[in-house]
């Protein structure tokens, strides 16, 4: 059945493979430890704030081994951001130039251009002299905007 | 090529501006007391013919009874070259003045005379350890550390 | 240190001093090396037995090393790393700069009290499992270097080793057998003695 598709049955294959191999699996491979973790810490927050309420809490099963392939033993040097081994210092959201986003704007009028240019290009034959016209006037109407912004020294960094 | 200038012929020069400061001067190098340190520098720079306005490197030898601090001073205009020598007497805290004002480059290099040797620099902006972490016991390079 | 305030120079200076003096002062033994289970009797059940061989298999057939390159054994690695003596048959030519994806910390170089804190930190954020070579004479024990007063003697005071490769620097054959003893070793782990 996948046959008929081609090489998009292939590629379907493929993903969903890959799918399962790098996220399903670990997932459930490291499920065991992770809830070991999970109930642990269950544990200890209802023990400080609801003594009795822990009593009500079934301990986990025993996991057999084979499922306790993927280790998970988190603490907090671990799970600390990573700074090339240094203690990360004020926070990671900075403020960006904002001369990026004029480029990106450009960006994204011109990009939206070349995405009609593309298929134009693909029929150039068929389309002929009016389709040239067509897309020239089509051209000329980004252009005006682009000439807008390098007249108003978007595009200068300095 | 860099012409390493003969501390003997700069040595007259700065004895008729600075009376007594040249304690001794060589063809490689020019020995000045400490106190006229800074007002020699400052000549050795300013003084057109001699320009000195690169230095190279600071370094200190410990010799047992005193430090002596090496300035190596190019002229980038000129193209020549000098080596000026001080010394400073005493193991507790020996002292002199910084040249961070004229040379910038001074600033790092007696940082790490500092960590190391442990002489003083007055009027440097920032004297703390920049080699050896600070709270480490000690200015390891002196001959007595160990 | 608190997130979002300016802190000068000066306090930074000295909170890393002080780390470090901390840190010297935990360091004064040698952590043991990771070797417990190759003495044990081994007590396996049949089922387990494939299962082990085809994890460790895994495990070892492409160890991902993690930046730890302090001095000049790094040029060694970087020639193991090279066309001639090629690590990227073990899997490992890709060295991730990340210790979150790696595995494998080769540490080429001699190690100062300075660096140590950030070394060990990248350790310690690295997942489980990990390993950890010592490569060269700086890194079993300090080298040449051992009596200076600013040398770690041996990664072994900061991070448990698995492997030590002696040189000074261990020729590219050295190290490539040093990873051969890592997959020796790796092939003997069993989950069920891991997972205590």
């Amino acid at each position: 059945m996948l046959a008929d598709y081609g090489y998009i049955g292939l590629l379907l294959v493929v993903a969903i493979f890959f799918a399962v191999t790098t996220l399903l699996l670990p997932f459930s491979l490291s499920l065991p430890a992770r809830l070991v973790i999970y109930s642990r810490r269950l544990r200890q927050y209802l023990d400080t704030h609801y003594p009795f309420l822990s009593k009500f809490v079934p301990p986990l099963p025993k996991f057999p081994k084979f499922m306790q392939i993927v280790p998970y033993n988190p603490n907090p040097v671990k799970s600390s951001t990573f700074e090339c081994g240094m203690e990360t210092i004020g926070t990671a959201w900075v403020r960006f130039n904002f001369r990026y986003y004029f480029y990106a704007l450009v960006f994204i009028a011109l990009d939206v251009l070349v995405v009609f240019l593309y298929p134009w290009a693909v029929e150039l034959r068929q389309l002929g002299l009016f389709g040239l016209v067509v897309v020239l006037v089509f051209i000329f109407l980004i252009v005006v905007g682009y000439i807008y912004a390098w007249k108003k020294k978007v595009l200068e960094w300095k | 090529m860099t012409v390493a200038l003969s501390g003997e012929k700069i040595a007259s020069q700065i004895e008729k501006k600075f009376p007594e400061s040249v304690i001794e001067s060589t063809a490689d190098s020019l020995l000045v007391k400490g106190d006229w340190l800074l007002e020699i520098a400052g000549y050795l720079k300013t003084t057109a013919g001699l320009d000195f306005d690169y230095l190279t490197a600071i370094t200190a030898v410990d010799y047992y009874d005193y430090f002596e601090v090496v300035y190596q001073l190019t002229s980038l205009k000129h193209n020549h070259s000098l080596v000026l020598k001080t010394r400073c007497y005493g193991r507790d805290n020996p002292a002199l003045p910084s040249v961070v004002n004229l040379w910038r480059g001074a600033d790092f290099q007696e940082r790490e005379i500092y960590d190391l040797m442990g002489i003083g620099f007055e009027g440097h902006p920032d004297l703390r350890r920049i080699v050896l972490w600070e709270g480490f016991d000690g200015h390891p390079l002196r001959k007595d550390f160990l | 240190m608190e997130v979002g305030e300016v802190y000068s120079s000066r306090q930074l200076d000295e909170t890393e001093g002080e780390a470090i003096n901390e840190l010297i002062a935990r360091s004064q033994q040698t952590i043991p090396d990771p070797d417990q289970w190759l003495d044990e009797e081994l007590k396996r059940n049949i089922l387990l037995t494939s299962v082990d061989a085809m994890i460790d298999w895994a495990r070892r057939s492409s160890m991902w090393p993690v930046v730890c390159f302090p001095a000049c054994c790094a040029f060694e690695f970087i020639t193991t790393e090279a066309s001639r003596f090629d690590l990227s048959r073990f899997g490992m030519e890709i060295i991730r700069g990340s210790p979150r994806q790696a595995d494998l910390m080769i540490t080429a170089g001699t190690l100062t009290w300075k660096m140590a804190p950030q070394v060990k930190r990248i350790y310690d954020q690295m997942a489980e499992p990990k390993w950890v070579i010592a490569m060269g004479a700086c890194a079993i024990s300090g080298g040449i270097f051992r009596s200076s007063y600013s040398v770690v003697p041996g990664y072994n005071r900061i991070i448990p080793v698995d492997v030590y490769v002696p040189g000074c620097p261990p020729r590219p054959e050295a190290l490539v057998h040093g990873i051969r003893m890592l997959h020796h070793k790796i092939s003997k782990m069993s989950i069920a003695r891991e997972a205590k």
